[in-house]
């Protein structure tokens, strides 16, 4: 149970330093995957709604910390992809959702809400249409993080240790 | 009463959760200028950059063949350049010392490296290996040799946050440099852009764009990039003018904090909005 709260923040950890780091290296015209979304939607999806929202909210603040973007900005995206996420947070579907094709398309949904979210918390500029500004800064980096978060059901444990 | 408010948090928990959660998010953003929240985030980054710097010297190992192959060149080019404008400064000199200008060329440069990047659309910053043990300060430009990266946002004593010139929240005065006209440049989430130019501006694609003396965060002039095109001309008064920036910042390691020393009497009289007390 102890390792339910530790083990998220040590990959985070890990991941921040990814991300900020190595992301750069696999950018497409400055459009760059969110590891971070990946691990917060796999650990809502394998524990609860709540439990998605508050590590949402915790991995969005100490994300806006770090980077230096506006304080509060990954928090409201962050946690609203750990809501959306949550809700496929069933107990007889979780298995199913975490190692098949499912997953991807959840990191979607919640990759789109939160590039948009962020977007439209961090943008001053909210002269563009909103169909080009839910296109450019939330689908696309949507899709690349969903693309990316294929690893996880390739190389999900058959026996969660995580 | 106590089972009916237990039955409806119950049912939506979840729902009030997210509403104390969001607004607790949005009460963050309205703290962002606090001085408390900067020491904070001065101490939290800084102990990040300090184990990413480890990852990023692995990373850039990599890459610095390529660079130096690049360096090379460039060097080469400079050197023949810095002839023709040693020619050019002797003339220069003569002629300041004719109208009796004061020689405002000499800037210290702080070379430093570049530990992390969060290249977000909106709100792209690195961070750099520098920070007020260096002299380095909020305000201070970022730049690399092929022109301006940004400007130093927030320090801590060894590392320091800078927000790209493809972050929003950084608006910079800049010049047309064949025709000396000013206009405000930003990021829009997709391109650089000079907004609101009138349609009379003398600016064509192909001009070269430097930051302005008339900007009160960049006052000397630093190359930025190139136009690339107007747009906007069919309608209304202004156009927009496209920039491609000279720096590729996602290729950026290396880079040079540029000390400006300021003068107090010029950052009393302007609205400088990184001013210090």
């Amino acid at each position: 149970m102890r390792s339910d709260y530790f083990i998220p923040f040590l990959l985070f950890a890990v991941l921040l330093i990814l991300q900020t780091t190595v992301v750069n290296l696999i950018s497409i015209n400055g459009i760059v995957p969110d590891f971070i979304l990946i691990l917060l939607v796999f650990y809502s999806v394998k524990n609860n709604q709540i439990y998605g929202m508050i590590l949402g909210f915790i991995f969005g603040f100490l994300f806006d910390l770090i980077t230096g973007s506006l304080l509060g900005s990954s928090v409201i995206s962050k946690t609203l992809a750990g809501f959306t996420a949550g809700y496929f947070s069933n107990e007889n579907k979780r298995e199913f959702y975490l190692s098949s094709y499912a997953f991807p398309l959840i990191v979607l949904l919640c990759g789109i809400i939160d590039s948009f979210i962020f977007s439209f918390f961090s943008s001053s500029d909210l002269r563009s249409s909103f169909v080009f500004l839910m296109l450019q800064q939330g689908v696309y980096p949507g899709i690349y993080t969903a693309a990316i978060s294929m690893v996880v059901v390739f190389f999900m444990p058959k026996r969660s240790f995580i | 009463m106590i089972r009916f408010f237990s039955n409806v948090w119950d049912s939506f928990k979840e729902y009030f959760i997210l509403i104390i959660l969001i607004v607790l998010g949005i009460i963050l953003i309205s703290l962002n200028q606090k001085p408390a929240v900067k020491s904070v985030r001065a101490v939290a980054f800084g102990t990040f950059a300090s184990v990413s710097s480890l990852v990023s010297d692995v990373v850039n190992i990599g890459q610095l063949k390529s660079e130096n192959l690049r360096l090379r060149e460039r060097n080469a080019e400079l050197m023949l350049q810095m002839n023709k404008l040693r020619e050019y400064g002797i003339v220069n000199e003569e002629l300041k010392g004719l109208v009796n200008l004061k020689d405002t060329t000499k800037y210290p440069l702080v070379p430093v490296r570049i530990v992390s990047k969060s290249l977000s659309t909106s709100q792209n910053t690195i961070t750099i290996l520098g920070g007020a043990v260096d002299g380095i300060k909020p305000g201070m430009p970022v730049i690399n040799d092929q022109g301006l990266i940004g400007v130093i946002y927030s320090t801590s004593n060894d590392y320091s946050i800078a927000r790209t010139l493809k972050n929003m929240d950084l608006k910079l005065t800049v010049k047309d440099e064949r025709s000396r006209l000013d206009a405000i440049m930003k990021w829009n989430g997709d391109d650089l852009i000079m907004i609101n130019v009138p349609k009379t501006f003398d600016i064509k694609p192909g001009d070269r764009i430097m930051t302005s003396e008339l900007s009160s965060i960049v006052s000397i002039p630093i190359p930025i990039g190139v136009v690339m095109e107007l747009t906007n001309v069919e309608t209304g008064i202004f156009n927009e003018v496209r920039i491609k920036p000279y720096v590729n910042f996602a290729k950026a390691e290396n880079v040079f904090v540029v000390k400006i020393i300021e003068s107090k009497e010029k950052n009393q009289l302007e609205l400088n909005f990184f001013n210090r007390k």
